[in-house]
């Protein structure tokens, strides 16, 4: 599904983010990036959907090197791969439905088709009760949702949740991660970068550990911190 | 935007796994079903919500196209003067005064047979006064202003072609009943030269305007993309083409640069209006272009320079939040 090939990443300021990375996710895994701030976990999740591009090696989506995509097949890349923020990025204007819809509506969804489909996801987060409401009125767990839905309503095959929990409460951080989760075994390959050291010693998923832009871990049922 | 299929259902939960291993083939870049609609609709909304941003863009276009407008109606008239004059191909003679019947035969026999000359009109003096009197209106009379007609008899010599007239006039100018030939050619030929003058000094301020406008139309524009950038960078990561993104601003700059030409073409067409009228009631037969043949012109080549200035300036606008 992804694969990194010795990719390393240093920005013009010389800031060295990622070092000689290599990974390999496969279809339909739930994986946790974890790793202190500053340590390249956002600009590995950015390098999936071509957002960053790498100083060196080569990055496979779906067998395909992104490093090498055209311009204009970069959008086609994006809506087979969801993505949702810390900061949920919602349009404050538009309700939970529209939002969900306007990922279908730049994209060139027949109207028909997109107003089912945007029910079914708003359904699946648990939100089809609050379709009409504006992010101002749902709580930040709810906007998270909203976003999921957002992310999701493409039917992509890889979700990339970057610190989906950061600003939200641990009763809510756990029932984002248990959405997450439930997508995931519905089909999707999840990646989720994280601080949230008992979410992921819970689900006890694969973690990949990352230190100085290097991995210096990666276990299939892993913790948070290693030698426990 | 309002959305009118945003209405909870209560929809069972359904799988929103990936409905199929391969893609589809994506629908085309910048191709979406509701296109066009939601381009215009966008782009007026973008031009309302900016406000005094797209006024004053709209201003700015309107006076740069102003200065274009303006050569533009100045460059038409000159010419239609400049072709009225190389259209008659005539040479005026003019005669001394107390010639007999027979010098004035026999002069007119000899220019008659000058190479290329097609026709000889005798115009007597009581003619050419009333012909003054004619152009001039009934303003002045000036029957009850002279005592003496001052103005001379003549023949009017017309040829097969304009390039004979230079010929004709200077041997016409060798015969000694003649006082004085009248060849419109050199006049037409300064004209022409002013209204290439006229035509370069206005294309070059006409491209300077242009550009101070250019640069406004995509800071207006700028303004725009950047209040909306939120929405923007949402497009981007849902998978919106850069063209879907970029249209709406397009729209936005032709608007702009469109509304602006508008005003123009409504002030040239008017001020061209006003001073054709003015002219014509002073001199009748000064050969000046129709205002609505003018307005015409004039307003199909500034609304094309005002709409593309506009979505160039989108262009420029635009780019720099495109860039993946």
């Amino acid at each position: 599904m992804v694969e990194f090939q010795n990719v390393t990443k240093i920005y013009p300021n010389g800031v060295t983010a990622l070092r000689d990375v290599t990974l390999r996710i496969t279809a339909r895994e739930f994986v946790f990036i974890v790793g202190a701030t500053g340590t390249g976990k956002s600009t590995l999740m950015k390098m999936i959907y071509r957002e960053e591009l790498p100083t060196s090696g080569r990055v496979l989506v779906e067998g395909r090197d992104v490093t090498r995509m055209r311009a204009r097949q970069i959008p086609f890349l994006r809506r087979r791969v969801g993505v949702v923020f810390e900061d949920f990025r919602l349009l404050p204007r538009k309700t939970a439905c529209e939002n969900v819809a306007f990922a279908l509506e730049v994209t060139g969804a027949c109207p028909g088709q997109e107003d089912e489909r945007v029910q079914e996801v708003l359904a699946v987060v648990g939100l089809a009760a609050r379709a009409g409401a504006r992010p101002d009125e749902l709580s930040a767990g709810e906007q998270q949702r909203v976003s999921i839905a957002r992310a999701l309503v493409h039917r992509p095959l890889l979700l990339l949740a970057d610190e989906p929990t950061g600003n939200l409460d641990p009763d809510t951080s756990w029932d984002i991660v248990q959405l997450l989760s439930q997508i995931n075994v519905r089909g999707t390959t999840v990646v989720v970068t994280t601080h949230n050291k008992t979410i992921v010693d819970i689900l006890r998923r694969r973690v990949v550990a990352l230190e100085g832009g290097a991995i210096v871990r990666d276990e299939p049922r892993g913790l948070y911190a290693a030698g426990r | 935007m309002s959305r009118g299929g945003c209405t909870p259902l209560g929809a069972e939960p359904v799988s929103h796994a990936p409905a199929d291993a391969r893609p589809r083939r994506p629908r085309r870049a910048g191709r979406p079903s509701r296109g066009i609609r939601y381009f215009v609709a966008e782009g007026v909304q973008g031009f309302r919500r900016n406000g005094v941003m797209s006024a004053a863009a709209v201003t700015i276009t309107m006076v740069t196209l102003l200065a274009l407008g303006g050569a533009l109606a100045v460059v038409m008239t000159l010419d239609h003067i400049v072709r009225h004059l190389e259209g008659k191909v005539e040479v005026a003679v003019y005669l001394r005064d107390g010639l007999t019947p027979g010098q004035v035969a026999g002069l007119h026999t000899r220019l008659a047979g000058l190479p290329g000359v097609m026709g000889v009109v005798y115009v007597s003096k009581e003619e050419a006064l009333d012909r003054l009197q004619h152009s001039v209106g009934r303003g002045v009379d000036f029957q009850d202003l002279l005592v003496r007609n001052p103005l001379p008899a003549s023949f009017i010599i017309t040829a097969d072609r304009p390039s004979r007239l230079p010929a004709v006039a200077s041997a016409a100018r060798e015969f000694p009943e003649v006082e004085d030939v009248s060849d419109a050619t050199p006049f037409a030929s300064r004209l022409l030269r002013v209204t290439r003058i006229v035509r370069v000094v206005g294309a070059a301020t006409g491209v300077a305007l242009a550009l101070v406008a250019l640069i406004i139309i995509a800071s207006a524009i700028r303004l725009t993309v950047f209040a909306r950038r939120a929405e923007v960078e949402v497009m981007r990561l849902v998978g919106a083409t850069a063209s879907f993104i970029r249209w709406p601003f397009l729209v936005e700059g032709a608007i702009t640069g469109g509304c602006g030409a508008c005003a123009a073409v409504l002030i040239v067409a008017g001020a061209y209006t006003v001073v054709a009228y003015g002219a014509r009631a002073f001199l009748p037969d000064l050969p000046l272009p129709a205002p609505e043949q003018v307005a015409l012109s004039v307003s199909w080549k500034l609304v094309l320079w005002g709409v593309s200035i506009g979505i160039l300036g989108s262009l420029l606008a635009v780019r720099r939040y495109l860039r993946v």
